[in-house]
């Protein structure tokens, strides 16, 4: 990717992740709009392109057809009706051009239509001795030859517009593919990287504290052992002291019974192992 | 008889004009034209003709409309010669020939001034054959009474106006009306002076000629009007009363108050000339090959040409500027075809010559 330093400035904890995720989403999804509507601009203006060539060659073929019948006008007037016709123009259009705007995936296009009113003919007495149909001929002919310049116009409008409106849309998109995404998506590894990095950091610290914290308790198990392992060794101590002022009284005995000694002896034995047993239990209640 | 005083005051004339006459583009010479490509090549074949020497000296770009304005120079220089060589009752014939175009160019001037043009700019669009000295006053001029009484009055024309203008006449619509009024009293006026005026071979071919003249305004107003909401009377005093379909009362009411093409197509082909008019055009528009209007040329043409075929007569200097016209409107035409590349159209042109 374009580096690590191609992200925003901010500060790695989870909530900004969370923003960061938010705006990684929103992008995708404007980035998707704007591809969708850039692709219906697009398919608009192909259409509109196609549209002004034929206009355009419709108008050659109107134009030409409406200077040819203007010569014949001066053929059959014989003369230059211009200046008739020039005045006797009236207030009223004849001619009118509405505009209204068209929607297309947001952006308005505006739309002329030519708007004829048949009923004012300013000048339909021209050339009423001679020519006059010649002239009202002419007359109809460079009507439509500006009704085509008027559709022409309203497609050239549109042309240039949508033109302008697609570029900054696929300019758009492109930032939000190229520029913002990645770095977004850097963002958020960034985040992510630098949590995780908090993430062992604290696991080690537990670990660590956990390890001191046995360190310490086999310590004080090992104290607490050897404590009791003293005053077992006490009372054994003080268990073999009776045992050998038993032992005393038994010599003491012994000149009573001799014959019984041996079965003392052994009983005593017996005695010390119960003893032992019962050490045992006693260390493992600890 | 005719003949034996003519040649003292009209002789060089008319040998003049059959000279002019001689120039005029032929038949085979028009082929030529219409087979140029380029406006260039179209120069080089009129370098040829007698409009050698008007087309040399255009320095900017050929188009149809210069090349236009040179012929029509030429045709007013010819015009002009011939009329200061004139004498009456030729000069008086000939002011009469300009006085159609003065009523264009009044009138120009008239619609100018109600629009509040710039006179100067409408001057230069007056077409020289209808100049007459006092016509860059009639802007001047800012109400129509004083107009009449202080500029129309001096001019040739007044007598005209005076039958037809009223004050509240002149709104847009109307000038064309008036335009139509000032050309019927024309034609008429023309035609009476041809008439009792002339000698015996003009006044025969200029009532030709004039009828004709007239009966194609009086088809012209009645088609064109159709679809427009003119009123029968208004209608009435449009038409000449001269010519073959306006002479007779009852077929002049009868143009006036019909409203439909096909009516109007029957009626018109119910007098005699005019019978192919229609059968030619299929419609009234250029739908079919031939336009009406190119029959109205074609017709006339023939009047013209069969002008000069009578000697002693002043006809054939009409004929001469009638058929110059139709030239300059050919080779207009057929300069535009090639211009604009529409080949197909060019041989559209009336040639008869």
């Amino acid at each position: 990717m374009s580096g690590a330093g191609n992200r925003e400035q901010v500060f790695p904890t989870r909530m900004t992740l969370g923003v960061m995720k938010g705006k990684l989403k929103g992008a995708q999804t404007g980035h998707s709009l704007l591809k969708r509507k850039s692709e219906a601009l697009t398919k608009r203006f192909r259409d509109i392109t196609k549209r002004i060539d034929d206009a355009k060659r419709k108008m050659g073929r109107v134009m030409q057809t409406a200077a040819f019948s203007l010569a014949e006008v001066s053929y059959a007037t014989g003369g230059n009706i211009g200046f008739q016709v020039q005045e006797s123009i009236s207030n009223n259009a004849r001619f009118k051009v509405k505009s209204r705007q068209e929607n297309v995936s947001g952006v308005y296009l505006p739309q002329f239509e030519a708007d004829i009113n048949e009923s004012i003919n300013d000048f339909k007495m021209t050339g009423l001795g001679r020519g006059g149909q010649q002239i009202q001929k002419a007359r109809e002919v460079y009507s439509k030859s500006v009704e085509t310049l008027v559709d022409l116009a309203s497609l050239q409008t549109a042309f240039v517009i949508l033109d302008d409106v697609i570029k900054v849309t696929n300019r758009r998109v492109n930032a939000i593919e190229h520029v913002i995404i990645p770095r977004t998506e850097n963002t958020i590894s960034y985040i992510n990287s630098e949590l995780d990095e908090l993430d062992r950091e604290e696991f080690y610290r537990l670990k660590k504290v956990q390890e001191k914290k046995q360190i310490a308790t086999a310590a004080a198990d090992a104290l607490m052992a050897a404590k009791k392992l003293k005053e077992e060794q006490d009372r054994l101590n003080e268990l073999e002291k009776h045992e050998i002022d038993d032992v005393e009284k038994l010599v003491v005995k012994d000149e009573v019974v001799k014959e019984e000694e041996s079965e003392v002896n052994t009983k005593a034995n017996d005695d010390d192992n119960t003893d032992l047993v019962n050490e045992t239990e006693g260390d493992v209640i600890f | 008889m005719e003949g034996l005083f003519f040649n003292i005051d009209a002789g060089y004339i008319e040998g003049l004009v059959r000279g002019y006459k001689n120039s005029l583009i032929t038949s085979s010479q028009y082929i030529n034209l219409s087979q140029c490509d380029n406006l260039e090549d179209l120069k080089l074949q009129l370098s040829a003709t007698d409009y050698g020497n008007f087309l040399a000296d255009i320095n900017q770009t050929l188009s149809t409309s210069i090349i236009e304005q040179k012929l029509n120079k030429k045709l007013i220089e010819d015009f002009n010669y011939i009329r200061s060589q004139a004498t009456y009752p030729l000069s008086k014939f000939m002011d009469f020939i300009t006085y159609s175009y003065m009523i264009d160019n009044i009138l120009l001037i008239i619609t100018g001034t109600i629009h509040n043009r710039d006179k100067a700019e409408i001057l230069k669009k007056c077409n020289p054959l209808g100049w007459f000295d006092t016509l860059p006053t009639l802007s001047i001029t800012t109400d129509l009474n004083s107009l009449y009484e202080t500029v129309l009055i001096d001019t040739p024309l007044a007598k005209y106006f005076h039958n037809c203008l009223s004050i509240d006449d002149l709104d847009d619509l109307n000038i064309e009306i008036i335009r139509n009024i000032l050309y019927k009293e024309y034609l008429e006026d023309f035609h009476n002076f041809c008439v009792t005026e002339l000698p015996n071979p003009t006044d025969e071919i200029m009532d030709r000629l004039l009828n004709f003249e007239a009966d194609k305004r009086t088809i012209n107003i009645c088609i064109n009007s159709i679809d427009t909401d003119l009123s029968t009377e208004e209608k009435m005093k449009m038409l000449p009363s001269i010519g073959l379909l306006t002479s007779n009362d009852s077929i002049k009411y009868q143009l006036s108050e019909l409203s439909d093409l096909e009516n109007l197509k029957i009626l018109i082909s119910s007098v005699g000339p005019y019978k192919e008019f229609f059968n030619d055009s299929s419609s009234s528009s250029t739908a079919g090959g031939k336009s009406l209007e190119d029959s109205f040329y074609e017709y006339e043409m023939n009047l013209n040409r069969n002008a000069f075929t009578q000697q002693f007569t002043y006809s054939t200097i009409w004929a001469y500027i009638k058929s110059k016209e139709q030239e300059i409107r050919n080779i207009a035409w057929i300069s535009e075809c090639i211009a604009q590349n529409q080949k197909d159209k060019i041989n559209n042109y009336i040639s008869v010559y």
